[in-house]
């Protein structure tokens, strides 16, 4: 047993490192001076070296801690893309005038980031029950503080609130249906699961009832339309910075863990298109529920995304549609449709990241997050206005973005499952999303600038974070085979 | 009926009842106190499970922790002891009818269901086994969780925690975006003369 817990910390060291950070943060911020700076620069270090360590781990397909959490190709893809959002987010929170209000607080700050990113290191890795729902409530936990981080403004405290009461609801659905799960298998982790469920379940009725729970906590954590009410006014009332995490790397992780719990214990190793279980898909039809899930998800943010005039909340309904369009891949049931939903995630990452850095630097300079404040930026700031416009047309899926690679590796791998009306019904998803995108892009070109308007002037460092962000987008919409080979190989979980 | 399901169905109609009693309650002393009954008719669940550590860990814990810190949080806080809390009821058609729908599945579900029950093992101390697989097989799910109270401790400091804004120049970004309300000045305000009252009294 020594000899396994000493490899398994081996094997493990990312997440030590991420702990290390966590507690280096809190002890900087003690002892530092000029505090704002010096602690992101401490956690920045952190993540570069916790994204160094995890690019060690790549090949390896293990199962460590007694089968508590795999280290395995599936877990490395999304561990590297959560600590790059992460990285990200340090960045933009730099360049944050929202957060320069509370600067004494700021140490707290990057030390829940960093928490809420060991949190979801754990979800894509979390193989056991009873971990997973300890990492789901490490992230929540640590997003509803952070939600509520500019607590003296009011519309972040409201955030805060609805954040708290919807989470701890979902999380109640979330450990109720995993409860009975247990009652009915008798095994705490999905292995084990997997197992009981394969040599049959006598009462079905009680594990439909769990499934549907266990559906319920997730969608609220990927914002999948009948359980999305909370996100517009998290996403509104958050910093910017908070909103971009929640928006990219929240929904990221609790996709991953959605992915390996459905398909780890209802789905047989191996060949994903034909169910594991006699008779249990045969009964109640759970792809076509996560389809039209899917399509509801897709088609009502859409709609509902027409009518906003704050671009914060028009991006979270936007980022709500593009759930709805991830959650497709699931429904297929297929290992095509999962590398489908790996390619989107990482292109979502960067495109959603970019358009709400843009929003952050505009909020900086004009205050305002309306959309009609973007009136004339075209002009005041061609470089910033031409850099949103691509996030915008990525976010659409048009080419030549890396945001039209996912769309055409999603549907189609929609398309060769068969299902021709989940595809119609995206499309259409798709043209409407069109119409608000380009309402912002109208705004700043085709309208002129006010007479007094300055020209928007951006510092160095804020064009760098930028650039950095507009060549994954324009890159991987021409160069696009590394992400994808990488998301195809990436598809082995342990114990598939 | 032996003597087992006496007392189980005792305790569990005192669980149900004082947990009714702790929601419809409009005095939150009465409810803390029906929520000490609820929380002590558990200890003797798990009692009776043969999980003794449980037990006492339910009763050191949540009767004695955090129960007696409602309490004093209820008390300085509030004006007088038996302050009425505002409570209004919304939607009850809905949620009556929502509520009746998952409680009819859900009690059909467990009445039907032929649940995997692990067997009961008497006369052992569940203590040398708790600790061993604690540093064992559950060892991660064992430190995660402290890190996980970390995590809530210095949120709930965060956000009890009164704001003091900095008058350094940095603040001049004072209105809060897009929000007419400017909350910063308004909730400086009371802070300073509550903090001055404070200084007073020592």
């Amino acid at each position: 047993m020594a000899e396994h817990i000493i490899e398994s910390i081996f094997r493990f060291l990312p997440e030590i490192a991420l702990t290390v950070t966590l507690v280096a943060a809190v002890v900087a911020d003690l002892i530092l001076k000029e505090r704002n700076r010096n602690v992101a620069w401490v956690v920045l270090a952190g993540l570069v070296v916790t994204a160094l360590l995890v690019l060690r781990q790549a090949g390896w397909n293990e199962s460590i801690f007694s089968d508590m959490i795999a280290v395995d190709p599936f877990a490395v893809f999304f561990k590297m893309l959560l600590v790059i959002a992460g990285l990200f987010i340090v960045l933009f929170s730099v360049k944050s005038r929202e957060l320069e209000q509370n600067i004494t607080r700021i140490g707290e700050y990057y030390m829940l980031i960093t928490g809420v990113i060991f949190g979801m290191f754990l979800m894509v890795g979390a193989t056991n029950l009873l971990l997973m729902y300890l990492a789901f409530e490490l992230t929540s936990i640590s997003s509803y503080v952070l939600a509520g981080f500019t607590k003296s403004l009011r519309k972040s405290a409201e955030a805060s609130m609805k954040y708290i009461i919807y989470g701890a609801v979902s999380s109640g659905f979330l450990i109720y249906g995993i409860s009975m799960l247990v009652g009915i298998t008798g095994a705490i982790d999905i292995y084990g699961v997997r197992d009981a469920l394969q040599a049959g379940v006598e009462q079905q009725s009680a594990l439909y009832v769990a499934v549907i729970m266990i559906i319920v906590g997730f969608s609220y954590k990927i914002t999948a339309v009948p359980f999305h009410f909370w996100a517009p006014d998290v996403y509104e009332g958050a910093p910017v910075t908070i909103t971009t995490f929640l928006a990219t790397a929240s929904k990221v992780a609790g996709f991953a863990m959605m992915i390996r719990f459905f398909r780890i214990s209802f789905m047989e190793s191996g060949a994903l298109s034909v169910p594991g279980l006699d008779g249990f898909i045969a009964i109640v039809p759970w792809n076509i529920i996560l389809a039209i899930f899917a399509a509801l998800t897709m088609l009502a943010a859409n709609l509902m995304a027409l009518w906003q005039e704050n671009i914060k909340r028009l991006l979270a309904y936007s980022s709500i549609a593009h759930a709805g369009f991830i959650l497709m891949g699931l429904a297929l049931l297929t290992d095509e449709g999962i590398s489908a939903m790996m390619i989107y995630l990482a292109i979502y990452l960067f495109m959603n990241m970019g358009a709400f850095f843009v929003v952050l630097l505009v909020t900086n300079k004009l205050d305002s997050e309306l959309i009609s404040a973007y009136e004339g930026l075209g002009h005041r700031s061609p470089f910033l206005s031409v850099a949103m416009t691509i996030f915008l047309v990525a976010l659409a899926g048009f080419p030549p973005t890396a945001g039209f690679i996912a769309k055409v590796y999603i549907f189609g791998a929609t398309v060769s499952a068969g299902w021709i009306w989940l595809v119609a019904v995206a499309g259409l998803a798709t043209i409407i999303s069109l119409f608000y995108y380009i309402r912002v892009v109208r705004n700043m070109f085709l309208v002129d600038p006010e007479e007094s308007s300055e020209p928007v002037i951006l510092d160095y460092g804020s064009t760098a974070i930028l650039v950095l962000l507009l060549i994954p987008v324009l890159l991987l919409g021409v160069y696009f085979t590394p992400i994808v080979t990488w998301a195809k190989d990436a598809v082995t979980m342990f114990g598939m | 009926m032996d003597l087992f399901a006496v007392v189980f169905y005792l305790f569990a109609i005192l669980i149900i009842g004082s947990a009714t009693l702790m929601v419809f309650s409009k005095n939150i002393v009465h409810s803390a106190f029906a929520l000490m009954f609820t929380l002590g008719g558990l200890a003797v669940f798990y009692a009776l499970l043969y999980a003794g550590f449980v037990a006492v860990t339910q009763l050191l814990v949540y009767v004695g922790g955090i129960l007696v810190l409602i309490l004093f949080g209820v008390m300085l806080t509030t004006q007088g002891y038996f302050e009425k809390v505002k409570t209004r009821t919304v939607n009850l058609v809905p949620a009556t009818i929502f509520t009746a729908i998952v409680g009819v599945l859900l009690i059909s579900v467990f009445v039907s269901t032929d649940w995997t029950l692990a067997p009961l093992r008497d006369g052992e101390s569940t203590m040398t086994a708790l600790g061993e697989l604690l540093m064992t097989d559950f060892m991660l799910p064992f430190q995660v969780a402290g890190v996980l109270l970390l995590l809530a401790m210095i949120g709930a400091v965060l956000m009890a925690s009164r704001t003091r804004t900095p008058k350094s120049p940095g603040s001049s970004y004072g209105s809060p975006v897009s929000s007419p309300d400017s909350p910063d000045s308004s909730s400086q305000s009371p802070d300073s003369s509550s903090a001055g009252e404070e200084s007073h009294k020592t």
